[in-house]
């Protein structure tokens, strides 16, 4: 009688405990403490159909699973699951891992594409006149793939690996130092065209 | 012990109902991101922002099976149990991702222009 009574008082400290903290999720999920909104995002930011309808399935199955428990004219217990349910969701879940496998096997799916394209450095530097300076240029989305160098404005030149050669100190007074002039580089990706970063160099 | 299970069944049902409505509620209002959700990619895995036909296939399909899956368990005659499924879902599910399968591949290594 005593272990009756312990039993359904354990029953109920644990439903109403895990009633409580479902509760407690549902309402941080609502209030936006749980942040959701990535939920079937990408590394890029874009949404994935492979995480989305994994998420489907995994909520019909769960759904069904729980209909099906309490369904029971007898009392509840853990059903038999069919062959078949079961292989539909191994074939949503092997889809989802062959497709982030795809998703993967290049870096410029895993991307944020609103972050820049090509990347310069360093984007400010400054050369004496008559001496060279090394840039270099990143591509996140595409590491490894080939930039265009140019100087567009200002004196010096730029070679195809990024060397800029300043250009020769213009002539001055006896004693005076040479101005300082300024001359900016562009960088654009060959892989995307329309991504370019600039550097501004500073002549002295 | 049956309010118990009463109180259970209540607990859990209210859960996953209210899982699902913020979930739909969220996705339905744009607060989860679905940018690009059926756009095709193009050969740098950057979405072109058409509407690919092999991700609309596989939506649609996922959506209907789930729906119809559902209205099953609800209409189950034999409380209890899955209700049964004909053995060529799996085979039709198992296209369906296939081509989708197939098209991401596709346009990722061996196209520039992009078809999904």
């Amino acid at each position: 009688m005593n272990l009756t009574i312990l039993t359904q008082v354990c029953g109920w400290i644990l439903c109403v405990f895990v009633g409580l903290l479902a509760l407690l999720i549902l309402w941080l999920m609502y209030r936006g403490d749980i942040d959701l909104t990535q939920l079937i995002s990408e590394p890029n930011g874009d949404a994935s159909l492979s995480r989305f309808q994994f998420l489907v399935f995994t909520f019909v199955i769960a759904l069904s699973l729980f209909l099906v428990i309490v369904g029971n004219p007898r009392q509840p217990e853990f059903p038999n699951v069919p062959g078949t349910i079961l292989t539909l969701l191994g074939i949503s879940g092997s889809s989802y891992l062959v497709s982030k496998a795809i998703q993967h096997s290049d870096p410029s799916g895993l991307v944020n594409p609103s972050a820049n394209d090509v990347v310069i450095s360093p984007a400010q530097a400054m050369v004496r006149y008559g001496q060279t300076r090394q840039f270099g240029a990143v591509v996140p989305r595409k590491p490894g793939s080939s930039v265009k160098w140019q100087v567009i404005a200002g004196g010096g030149t730029i070679d195809a690996s990024g060397l800029y050669t300043a250009p020769a100190a213009p002539a001055v007074a006896p004693g005076a130092a040479p101005p300082l002039q300024h001359a900016t580089i562009q960088v654009t990706s060959d892989a995307f065209p329309d991504a370019h970063d600039l550097a501004v160099v500073t002549l002295t | 012990m049956d309010l118990l299970l009463r109180f259970l069944r209540w607990e859990v049902w209210l859960f996953l109902l209210g899982l699902a409505s913020i979930v739909t509620v969220q996705l339905l209002n744009g607060q989860i991101n679905t940018r690009s959700l059926l756009s095709s990619n193009n050969g740098n895995m950057a979405k072109s922002g058409d509407i690919s036909p092999a991700r609309l296939q596989l939506l649609i399909s996922t959506l209907g099976l789930a729906f119809y899956y559902l209205v099953q368990v609800l209409n189950n005659p034999n409380p209890g149990t899955f209700p049964s499924i004909p053995e060529s879902w799996p085979t039709v599910l198992g296209g369906s991702h296939v081509i989708y399968l197939g098209g991401k591949a596709y346009s990722r290594w061996f196209s520039n222009d992009g078809n999904g």
